[in-house]
């Protein structure tokens, strides 16, 4: 992967917003058999919303800025869990990127790694709760261990596709029991079309 | 904090640096607390997100555990609820390998619960005010201590458990009580139906529709008027609707006599209570009506009042007759041709009363339920031989004439009560047409049944008199300002003993259309025995 400035974050996002927004009726459908039905319509309404605010940022603003300014944002104005949960991630990211003015392939892995952590912690989840988590972890952990970006995003679609077989324990979904088995976790598709959009 | 002295440089940067790192420190911290703030907060947004969601009280309890347990990095936990309106705990839910804290199922007193807890090494937190609604037991980890964060998010949150398992356990119980009670509205024989302010139908249960003849929940929502159709079947006049009445006067009417329309547009006499309900969340009025078809029972006291009426009178009549001549045999001096004269007329007086006695007995043997009959194999030819020989007495045996009832398959009846049924319609034919003129007995066979008819040369029965006159105490109208003398139970004795057997009666006109009457029924051939 190239190295990586504000413009190219700036782009990514809007990529985010446009996947979001083509796969939100799924999403949201995912969400109405496990959660309350919403997840598809929050997160399009979310990253619609960070338009403005990356507008309001000057162009020469570093790619850690601008994820944590976003993070904070989606953690103040997504309904539901994910957005404090996506908003951490993102923050948790930016932090590590700091001021660097530009971002490589190792420093990612790191940003990864780091979300995946921060997302754990404030939502007390392990691997195998049937959330988020299940898709960003094993990215994180593929990175961090030197894979390519096409190989990290075969392992969170791997993580992804593990949370169908799960029993949910986590979240709104702990209401279902094992009934929660048998669908994916609206939450970690959700995570895989964020990480797809980094891999242009 | 060291205080930078004016003119020593090295004092000055180390000071300096002193004062950066404290500083880089501060924020640190501040960023942690900040990061453990965010932390709870967002942990307390999804336990107030899980006890909003509603649910039955065990399924809410068994889910909030699994949370806290997990929010306070727990072992294993067990919550404690009491039952509204009760003293004792009981276990409402426990995660997987949670030290039980007393006998199986067993509700544990406050004090039960803290000592068991203390003994089994569990923190123990109240929920709710004092005294409180519930507990929750948790085990810390192996060597380790609860988290801390977590157990003040649940801290803070105990009252909203307190009230979220309260208000579940309500809803339970009003759910419960729901079912019961549309249990209840539904397996009622009464018909209950309910209507909003406007008259619309909110309710009615499958006796109702089952009286008006109505698909499933098809009056819902449709004014009770249009669906009832009282007015029309002239129960009340339009603005006098008793449903109307109790709501706006607000006072029940125990009783009041109604009719409606079925879908055939028949009217059925109902009676029952009418009440305001209870307004429901919005204020509304409800009223509801209990109603009873009384159609059977109006007709069962019209029955019960002719019978009282017919039966005196049937009962007087030949009673004073006997008084009036065991008077004149007392008390006046006669000859002996008049003596026997009176003691004659006594004789037919004590035969009516006899007859009449008997067939009241009768029609109270025909009411039990089953009613016995002895069948046997037997030939209609025999019962009208019997007939014939009985007939022989009386003189008025050629009258009777038979076609076609020999060399039929046999009967599976009992001989003596279809014997009294022959006996009785040719009786009646015999009183009715005029003297010397024939009384015809036919039979024809098909399948399972052989169909009898009786033709006599009478009067015949008007039309509108032929369904009335197997009804008990009917008499045709023409005889009954007649001076033969019958008491209206022959008809509907021998239908009821005929239907007893499986069969029909009926009467109808002759097949050549001559005048007359022909009464018809249908007896069971012995099984197997069929054309």
């Amino acid at each position: 992967m190239q190295t990586v400035y504000g413009q190219d974050v700036r782009r990514y996002l809007a990529r985010c917003a446009a996947a979001i927004e083509r796969h939100r009726e799924y999403l949201t459908r995912l969400d109405a058999v496990l959660g309350d039905g919403d997840h598809g319509d929050n997160m399009a309404i979310g990253l619609q919303a960070i338009r403005e605010l990356l507008d309001a940022y000057p162009g020469e603003s570093s790619p850690g800025e601008l994820l944590r300014a976003v993070g904070q944002r989606l953690a103040t104005t997504v309904g539901g869990a994910s957005g404090p949960l996506y908003g951490t991630a993102l923050i948790e990211a930016g932090l590590v990127a700091g001021s660097a003015p530009a971002l490589d392939w190792p420093l990612m892995g790191r940003m990864l790694d780091a979300a995946a952590n921060g997302l754990a912690r404030r939502g007390r989840c392990v691997i195998g709760d049937k959330t988020i988590l299940d898709t960003l972890r094993p990215a994180a952990d593929a990175a961090m261990a030197g894979d390519t970006p096409g190989r990290t995003l075969m392992a969170a679609w791997r993580g992804m596709r593990s949370t169908r077989s799960l029993v949910a324990r986590r979240g709104l979904a702990l209401r279902l029991g094992a009934r929660s088995a048998g669908h994916l976790d609206p939450g970690a598709v959700s995570c895989f079309i964020l990480l797809a959009a980094m891999v242009h | 904090m060291l205080h930078p002295a004016r003119g020593d440089g090295a004092l000055n940067d180390a000071a300096r640096d002193d004062r950066i790192a404290s500083l880089e420190q501060e924020v640190r911290r501040a960023f942690e607390d900040a990061q453990r703030e965010a932390d709870a907060m967002f942990a307390q947004y999804q336990l107030s997100q899980l006890l909003a969601s509603g649910g039955r009280p065990a399924e809410l309890a068994s889910v909030v555990l699994a949370e806290i347990v997990r929010l306070c990095g727990a072992a294993a936990g067990s919550l404690w609820l009491r039952e509204p309106g009760t003293r004792p705990f009981r276990q409402a839910a426990a995660s997987f390998g949670a030290p039980p804290l007393g006998p199986e199922n067993s509700p544990l007193t406050q004090y039960e619960v803290s000592l068991a807890a203390a003994a089994a090494a569990a923190n123990l937190l109240p929920l709710g005010e004092e005294p409180p609604e519930g507990f929750l037991a948790l085990w810390p980890p192996e060597g380790a201590q609860l988290d801390p964060d977590g157990l003040r998010v649940v801290q803070l949150s105990r009252h909203e458990l307190a009230v979220a398992f309260r208000g579940a356990q309500l809803r339970e119980t009003l759910e419960r009580e729901r079912q019961e009670l549309t249990a209840i509205v539904d397996g009622a024989t009464d018909a209950i139906i309910q209507v909003d302010e406007a008259c619309r139908i909110v309710r009615i249960n499958p006796a109702a529709r089952q009286l008006l003849g109505l698909a499933t929940d098809a009056a819902v929502g449709r004014r009770c008027a249009e669906v009832l159709r009282c007015v029309e079947a002239g129960a009340h006049a339009e603005d006098a609707c008793p449903l109307a009445e109790v709501m706006q006067s607000g006072r029940p009417i125990a009783y009041r006599e109604a009719a409606v329309l079925d879908a055939e547009g028949a009217v059925i006499c109902v009676a029952g209570g009418f009440s305001q309900a209870a307004s429901d969340v919005t204020g509304h009025i409800r009223a509801t009506a209990i109603l009873r078809d009384i159609s059977a029972v109006q007709a069962l006291e019209q029955l019960r009042e002719g019978f009282v009426a017919t039966v005196s009178h049937e009962l007087r009549t030949p009673l004073a007759l006997i008084r009036g001549y065991t008077d004149s045999l007392l008390h006046l001096e006669l000859e002996p041709a008049e003596q026997r004269h009176y003691l004659e007329r006594i004789d037919q007086a004590t035969e009516r009363l006899s007859t009449l006695v008997k067939e009241i007995l009768d029609i109270a043997h025909l009411q039990a339920d089953p009613l016995i009959l002895e069948r046997r194999p037997v030939s209609f030819a025999s019962l009208v031989a019997r007939l014939r020989g009985d007939l022989a007495a009386t003189g008025q045996a050629a009258r009777l004439v038979t076609i076609g009832v020999d060399d039929l398959p046999p009967l599976e009846v009992d001989a003596g009560r279809i014997g009294q049924v022959l006996e009785n319609i040719v009786g009646n034919a015999l009183k009715y047409a005029p003297p010397d003129t024939p009384i015809t007995v036919a039979a024809t066979v098909s399948a399972e049944w052989l169909t009898g008819t009786i033709d006599d040369e009478g009067a015949g029965i008007p039309e509108a008199d032929r369904a009335l006159v197997l009804e008990p105490f009917h008499r045709g109208r023409h005889v009954r300002e007649s001076s033969i003398q019958g008491t209206g139970l022959g008809l509907y004795i021998c239908r009821r003993l005929v239907e007893a057997h499986g069969g029909r009666l009926w009467v109808g006109d002759r097949a050549d259309h001559r005048a007359g009457t022909r009464v018809s029924f249908t007896l069971p051939l012995l099984s197997g025995a069929g054309a």
